[in-house]
């Protein structure tokens, strides 16, 4: 972050601190400037906290493949035939069984090619579910 | 002494109006608790285990009315969260409304609620039985009410005292970034102790850097630097101009001797091609782009004088003696070409001519420096020898999570009072809390700073019991002797592998075993030309310039030290239908989707089509069965490969390559 943009943002935050005190008539309503700040992070990138736990993962294990916004254009997916599908249209995604099995034991375990791996063993199911979560939102319309 | 006469009839009225007081107060309770919250609440809970559960379920398994509570004597903790939350670990009320829900994800399977309970993960008031009273949300006089989901990480670290925590990310990255900044150079953190952070040293800066690169510098590192390290102190102008005075006054260690050579005839082409062998940008950054352990070098030749810096490369340990950057062996006429390279290329456009060096005589203007210099603790970071060390300038954050949030300081912002607050206001802008700080400000974003703070909320001077922390693993710093030692010093092997976990962790490859990996032979060969074992990396090892004697040396010690019995135990006497399977293999798995072998497949992996002369076989076969036990986080996935699957897979990787490896060693090898 560059010197004017993180002044910037700390004078938003120091605005919210006092707006609070001064928005509603009687009562004020004191602000929480700290989970403002982590809201305000994830309204950006619009996903819940599971999903952005999911969309880490997503980007450390798949994305080399899958590309960082899932949209099928890793730096890898050239080498792959067939490619990986652009996941913010495939109707496939919105389906959370299939979806978990291909990403739990791999594409070849629902027919497919066996280029998309199994990940059941190396990752926790708790980390699975935070990336079928993901895998899902992908789909979502952004208003 | 007088007696009062009371008269038996008052007496007998006082005495009934009592006992009907005592009556209505006592029928009251009863009442109240029979019609308190839980007990409604779990009325409701029976309806719906009605529908949600057979009646042979009910008659095995149905619910036990009256309070549950879990009593935790080492955390001190009574909680009866369960009074309420009844199918918190009963799968059959996935999805259930709120409070029967079964908990998300597969937290309880870890930290059962018999042995953890709840509120040490969500906080909140355990012993209560209604909703206000447990803090579900935040209530006055409760100084710790539940936590919202978003900030819960904080707890996590209380027990899980890893740098790196899996599956809390932004606590780690609070820790990293606490790492990184180097706070406890001013501040006891528990839980970071042994770090130590380094600025530069500073006894010799007056050789080394521009008095007006110096100055602006000292106003705000940012303006310089976007990632600067270093803290904005809001100097005075006079303080600016006492402490420019007192630094360049200080001048201990001349430079290398750089007279005799011929700056005219620098060769700058030649410059930067050392700058691209020598891989500088594995940690040097350049426009933004490259490593991040060494400073970034864009504009370098604003900051420092060029008979410095020629003898900074030349011989970088004298300068500091722990500093991470590595001595290459290249001759004076190739460190004049790289300077001149770097000062040429690197510089903004309006970095005059080399000033001559001054010399402050002003004694009135060196004591104020010198005070400016004790007073902000600014040898917390950076060792000068005409300062003696003056300890942690700030104070100890141990327990930090625990102060009592009304006591502190909130500068008459209206912020609701917690911990959290104060905490991440004091990281965001340390002036705005009342007093003047003489903490920096760092520039950190506000998410940057809620991940500080969260990892900070998480230090509780809680004597937790040693079977709850989940440790970071002490390290034991390797210090090898010898030869050997000497070469891992120059070349500062460490600053990018480790041995035993100790060591930077810039290269992939830890060290520990690596002589049982790798085939002898080739080691000494891809020491003295490192190519790019992945495509895909950007961190490269550097190209040493190593003597064949070094390369030797090296080479023979790892691979007589650095052994894993287990994988040099392994059957290398293959069958041809072991390797035939194994091809098989390949295809049916995908390993092309990664691995390229010859010019088809993926570069997420390494190429491997020289692997029989690169990795030894009880080592390929160890990593294609349990890859993460060897690197946690690896991208090779986990096949569950069975043995025979595993080996015939070796046996097939093992034959690639032998041959021309063979041929092309061709006795050259060191
Ligand atoms: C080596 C490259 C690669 C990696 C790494 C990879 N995938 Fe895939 N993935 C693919 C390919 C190729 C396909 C298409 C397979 C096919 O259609 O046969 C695919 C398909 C999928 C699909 C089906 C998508 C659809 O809409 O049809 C999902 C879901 C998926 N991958 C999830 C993941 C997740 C999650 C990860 C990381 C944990 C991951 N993949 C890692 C290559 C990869």
């Amino acid at each position: 972050m560059t010197g004017r943009a993180w002044h910037a943002s700390a004078v938003t935050v120091l605005a919210l601190m006092t707006s609070a005190a001064c928005r509603s008539g009687p009562r004020p309503q004191p602000g929480d400037p700290m989970l403002d700040a982590i809201r305000a992070e994830e309204r950006e990138g619009k996903l819940t906290y599971v999903e952005s736990q999911g969309r880490r993962l997503f980007v450390h294990y798949c994305a080399t493949c899958h590309g960082d916004d899932a949209r099928g254009d890793g730096q890898n997916a050239s080498n792959l035939n067939p490619p990986p599908p652009d996941m913010t249209v495939s109707r496939m995604s919105q389906d959370p069984a299939l979806t978990r099995r291909v990403i739990a034991e791999g594409s070849a375990a629902v027919g497919r090619s066996p280029l998309s791996p199994p990940w059941g063993r190396s990752l926790s199911q708790q980390q699975i579910d935070y990336l079928v979560a993901y895998c899902q939102s992908l789909g979502r319309e952004t208003p | 002494m007088e007696v009062r006469n009371i008269a038996p009839l008052r007496l007998h009225l006082l005495f009934a109006g009592l006992g009907i007081t005592f009556l209505l107060i006592f029928s009251w309770v009863l009442f109240h608790e029979e019609a308190a919250e839980w007990r409604t609440t779990q009325a409701r809970f029976r309806q719906l285990e009605g529908d949600v559960k057979n009646p042979h379920q009910l008659a095995e398994a149905a619910s036990v009315g009256g309070l549950r509570q879990v009593w935790l004597p080492d955390l001190g903790r009574i909680d009866r969260c369960e009074t309420c939350h009844l199918g918190i670990d009963d799968p059959a009320f996935a999805g259930a409304p709120a409070p029967f829900a079964t908990h998300p994800g597969t937290w309880l399977a870890t930290h059962p609620t018999g042995r953890f309970g709840c509120t040490p993960c969500h906080d909140g008031q355990g012993q209560a039985t209604d909703y206000a009273a447990a803090a579900h949300r935040p209530q006055p006089f409760v100084t710790r009410p539940m936590r919202p989901l978003e900030t819960i990480e904080a707890n996590c670290g209380t027990c899980h005292r890893a740098l790196d925590p899996t599956d809390a990310p932004r606590l780690a990255e609070g820790r990293r970034l606490i790492a990184e900044s180097g706070c406890f150079g001013c501040h006891e953190i528990p839980g970071f102790e042994g770090m130590t952070f380094r600025g530069p040293a500073l006894d010799s800066v007056g050789y080394k850097v521009r008095p007006a690169w110096l100055a602006s510098w000292l106003k705000d590192p940012k303006s310089y630097l976007a990632q600067s390290k270093m803290g904005n102190f809001r100097l005075s102008p006079d303080e600016i101009g006492s402490l420019q005075g007192f630094l360049l006054s200080q001048r201990m260690q001349v430079p290398l001797d750089s007279t005799g050579v011929d700056w005219k005839n620098a060769d700058t082409a030649n410059g930067r091609a050392l700058f691209g062998e020598l891989r500088c940008v594995s940690c040097h950054a350049v426009n933004g782009r490259g490593g991040t352990m060494g400073p970034e070098l864009t504009n370098i030749g604003d900051k420092v004088r060029r008979d410095w810096l020629f003898s900074y490369l030349k011989d970088p340990h004298r300068v500091q003696a722990d500093t991470p950057m590595l001595q290459y062996r290249l001759n004076d006429a190739q460190w004049r070409d790289l300077t001149a390279f770097l000062l040429e290329q690197y510089s903004s456009a309006d970095t005059g001519a080399e000033p001559p060096p001054v010399t402050y005589q002003d004694a009135r203007l060196l004591a104020a420096g010198r005070a400016v210099f004790e007073r902000r603790g600014c040898s917390s970071c950076h060792r000068l020898a005409a300062i003696k060390e003056t300890g942690r300038i700030g104070p100890s954050l141990a327990g930090i999570a625990d102060r009592d949030p009304d006591e502190l300081p909130y500068g008459g912002s209206t912020v609701r009072h917690t911990t959290d607050n104060y905490i991440f206001l004091k990281v965001l802008l340390p002036d705005t809390l009342g007093q003047p700080s003489g903490m920096p400000t760092f520039g950190f974003s506000p998410a940057d700073a809620a991940r500080i703070t969260l990892a900070l909320a998480s230090i509780r001077k809680s004597d937790l019991p040693a079977s709850y922390v989940v440790g970071r693993p002490a390290l034991v710093p390797y210090r090898p002797g010898g030869k050997f030692g000497e070469l891992v010093m120059r070349y500062r092997c460490l600053s990018c592998h480790t041995v035993g976990g100790f060591g930077g962790d810039l290269s992939t490859v830890p060290l520990d075993r690596i002589g049982s990996q790798l085939q002898r032979d080739y080691l000494a060969n891809y020491l003295l030309n490192p190519g790019a074992v992945r495509v895909s990396v950007e961190a490269r090892m550097p190209v040493f310039h190593l003597s064949p004697d070094e390369a030797k040396t090296i080479a023979d010690y790892v691979s007589m030290v650095f052994l894993d019995d287990r994988f040099d135990r392994y059957d290398t006497k293959f069958t041809s239908a072991e390797a035939r399977r194994g091809q098989e293999l390949y295809g049916q798995l995908g390993c092309q989707a990664c691995h390229q072998l010859g010019t088809k497949g993926g570069y997420v992996g390494p190429e491997l089509s020289t692997t029989g002369a690169r990795l030894k076989p009880g080592w390929i076969a160890a990593w294609l069965s349990t890859p993460q036990t060897y690197k946690p986080g690896t991208l090779q996935p986990d096949y569950g490969l069975s043995g025979a699957d595993a080996r015939a897979l070796t046996a097939y990787l093992t034959s690639l390559g032998r041959s021309d490896a063979a041929k092309a060693r061709g006795g050259k090898t060191p």
